[in-house]
């Protein structure tokens, strides 16, 4: 297997190319244009055989994708941010159509006040819309998380569509080597995509995502759609098996980082995880028992999987990437009532709010992090919502607000 | 971990030259990882990419705290606050700085703690190709060399790079050539291990709430712009032949970036302190009033605070 440079944003297009999707809705956003750039050439030159068409929108673009799909394509695309967000009553459609495409978001944090840099209040408003969500931490991960993404999703126990994320910037623009996969041994992992309640013949009408009032047919697909995600926790099991057997990669849905005799864990996800690990190594150096889990699957929310890794330490911070205002850390809140019934519960559960914006998290923020995760776990007593904010950014902005109320004048 | 930051203003290749050099560490065997970091600007902006190589597993992400070696591809970028070119810099650094002139000179002009070496590289693409834009498989040599690559996975890294942006083959055995005359002429400084000060929990400030008009994104003071000086961002600047001007005032209207001004004489005078060389104004003078001169350092834009 050759591996190259590659950056995330490239590592997500192979990720569709070795899926041999057969069409391609997209609108581009920074910082995922280079994704539907690559896709584009490759659909030109004849190295992908899709079809490739620039929408005028998000909106737009997932109402494609999601009526290709219902026709029994394969079909990926790709977008960020704000542009989710306008594509957002159509995810809540292709999920109940369980339409199983496969959608690629770059994280960027919300307008307003607009920014590019990474955080997942945009990924994860979409979290009850019925698409499954893996977070990926690195860029190889990223392109065989889609793989992965196609292989859950149109399972007939699953049949629901797959939101892969990676961060903006520190994966969609960072190169790291990537291990490009065989395409035959693809092809094995991947079988042709034969849905049977999906499809396109006129031989053979269907209505799809037809009308019901009256709560009891409502009630019952919604129910069939819970169903459905729940199923994919098991076939992300036989996925994953499968997936390290041809190509010796193995991911599960949480990701234990030296947890062993770990006392306090920190909880996070996506590409920042990486740094998190590296704070790890710090704080072990330092006589400090911790380790992190990275939740990688957040639809289906893997509350087993979480409770067996987190069952009896002392502690556990959740470093949520994101915030909703007027309650704290989204993950925050999903930890919690993973883990109220559990009879071995953490003596402590501790919010941060970090990384808003692509804001940088400093080895010396984790280390305060664990300071403060060990000081809750000893006391019983958990913290938080902690909104980190160094002393150094506070003077930053007081610098900046002094400039937009006009008090700082050019030197003459 | 070898950890090399470069800065560089948009257009001169840093991004490229970081890719290089993370192409050349991955060929020699090493894991390596690179990120550009830039925001909505344009040509001349400054703007810096990173590029880790080690044995291990790469963990770090995003900006550097601790660089082994600073790579200047533009010295103008030393007087310029904006391209935070300090953080992290100690005495053990490696700072290399395209410039003609002597590390000492450099040494004299700037405040930076870290051990300079130097070398003209833009003269020296202006000597190979006629171009002083052409230098990422330069600097992305000199950085090879002084963080301890060897020249073959440098060459098949230039060729990899260049070719992935389209150059034609002669051109990337030029710039090949050209790039090794670089890694063999820089002077070269052993990597002084960096001492880390152990981890010390950093301090938090609890945010408060303020009122909406302090708390909200919101810009209320008037011409603020004026702040933020953009003259080092220009390749060329537009200057006036004055008997050619007839005071049609287009220069004026054209202006992008409102530093035009007319005098009462209907002539244009221009604030280098903020025109960012776009060459709109030379492009629409009808009488070929302005014409575009080459920044030299030392020249007005180099001045420009």
């Amino acid at each position: 297997m050759d591996s190259q440079m590659m950056t995330g944003n490239l590592a997500a297009a192979w990720g569709a190319r070795l899926a041999d999707v057969d069409y391609i809705p997209a609108f581009p956003i920074t910082p995922q244009t280079e994704i539907v750039e690559a896709l584009a050439k490759w659909c030109e030159g004849g190295e992908l055989a899709a079809r490739f068409v620039t929408m005028d929108s998000e909106h737009s673009m997932m109402t494609a994708a999601g009526a290709a799909e219902a026709t029994g394509a394969r079909v990926f695309t790709a977008t960020s941010s704000q542009g989710l967000l306008y594509a957002f009553e159509v995810l809540y459609s292709i999920s109940g159509w369980r339409a199983p495409l496969v959608l690629v978001n770059v994280s960027r944090a919300l307008a307003a006040p607009i920014t590019l840099e990474s955080d997942h209040n945009d990924v994860l408003a979409a979290r009850d819309s019925g698409f499954l969500q893996i977070h990926a931490e690195t860029c190889q991960e990223v392109l065989d998380s889609i793989l992965m993404a196609y292989r859950i999703a149109e399972d007939e126990r699953v049949m629901l569509p797959v939101i892969v994320n990676l961060d903006g910037f520190s994966l969609s623009f960072t190169r790291e080597p990537v291990s490009l996969p065989d395409p035959e041994q693809v092809r094995k992992f991947l079988p042709p995509f034969r849905p049977a309640h999906l499809g396109f013949r006129a031989s053979a009408p269907h209505s799809l995502g037809v009308a019901v009032i009256g709560g009891t047919p409502y009630a019952y697909f919604r129910h069939q759609m819970h169903l459905a995600s729940i199923n994919a926790l098991e076939v992300h099991r036989e996925a994953a098996a499968s997936f390290e057997q041809l190509f010796g990669r193995r991911y599960d849905v949480v990701e234990g980082y030296r947890l062993d005799d770990a006392e306090d864990v920190l909880v996070m996800t996506n590409a920042c995880s990486s740094t998190g690990k590296a704070a790890v190594d710090v704080a072990r150096a330092e006589g400090k028992r911790v380790g992190l889990l990275r939740l990688r699957m957040i639809r289906p929310w893997p509350a087993d999987a979480i409770r067996d890794a987190l069952r009896g330490r002392r502690a556990v911070a959740v470093l949520d990437q994101n915030l909703a205002p007027g309650q704290g850390g989204i993950l925050f809140q999903e930890m919690a009532a993973s883990l109220y019934h559990e009879v071995e519960r953490p003596r402590a559960l501790c919010s941060f709010i970090g990384g808003l914006g692509g804001q940088n998290l400093s080895v010396g923020a984790f280390h305060a992090i664990f300071e403060q995760t060990a000081k809750a776990g000893v006391s019983g007593k958990g913290i938080g919502p902690v909104l980190l904010y160094t002393q150094a950014e506070h003077r930053e902005m007081t610098q900046l607000q002094m400039v937009a109320a006009g008090s700082v004048k050019r030197e003459t | 971990m070898y950890a090399v930051r470069f800065h560089g203003r948009g257009g001169q290749g840093a991004k490229t030259a970081s890719r290089i050099l993370g192409t050349a560490a991955f060929l020699s065997g090493y894991q390596a990882q690179d990120s550009p970091i830039y925001g909505a600007e344009r040509r001349g902006a400054p703007v810096s990419a990173f590029t880790r190589f080690g044995r291990e597993p790469i963990r770090e992400r995003g900006g550097m705290a601790h660089p082994d070696l600073v790579v200047v591809a533009d010295a103008s970028l030393l007087e310029d606050p904006a391209a935070r070119l300090s953080d992290g810099i100690t005495e053990q650094t490696i700072l290399f700085v395209n410039s003609p002139l002597h590390a000492e000179q450099i040494r004299a002009q700037s405040a930076l703690p870290g051990r300079i070496t130097t070398l003209g590289v833009t003269e020296i693409a202006l000597q190979h190709f006629g171009q002083r834009e052409a230098i990422s498989a330069l600097l992305g040599a000199v950085a090879a060399r002084l963080a301890g690559l060897q020249q073959e996975p440098l060459r098949q890294a230039i060729a990899r790079e260049l070719g992935d942006l389209g150059v034609a083959p002669p051109i990337i055995e030029r710039n090949q050539t050209v790039a090794l005359m670089c890694y063999e002429s820089v002077q070269v400084m052993a990597r002084e291990s960096v001492a880390l000060p152990a981890t010390i929990a950093t301090t938090f400030h609890t945010p408060v709430y303020e009122s909406p008009s302090r708390g909200t994104a919101r810009i209320s003071a008037t011409g603020n712009s004026v702040l933020r000086e953009t003259g080092g961002w220009r390749t060329f600047r537009p200057v006036l032949v004055a008997d050619k001007c007839n005071g049609c005032w287009l220069c004026f209207v054209y202006c992008p970036d409102g530093v035009i001004s007319m005098n009462t004489d209907d002539r244009p005078v221009i604030d280098y302190d903020h025109c960012k060389g776009c060459q709109i104004c030379v492009h629409e003078c009808p009488t070929h009033a302005l014409v575009a001169e080459r920044e030299q350092e030392g020249g007005v834009a180099w001045t420009a605070r």
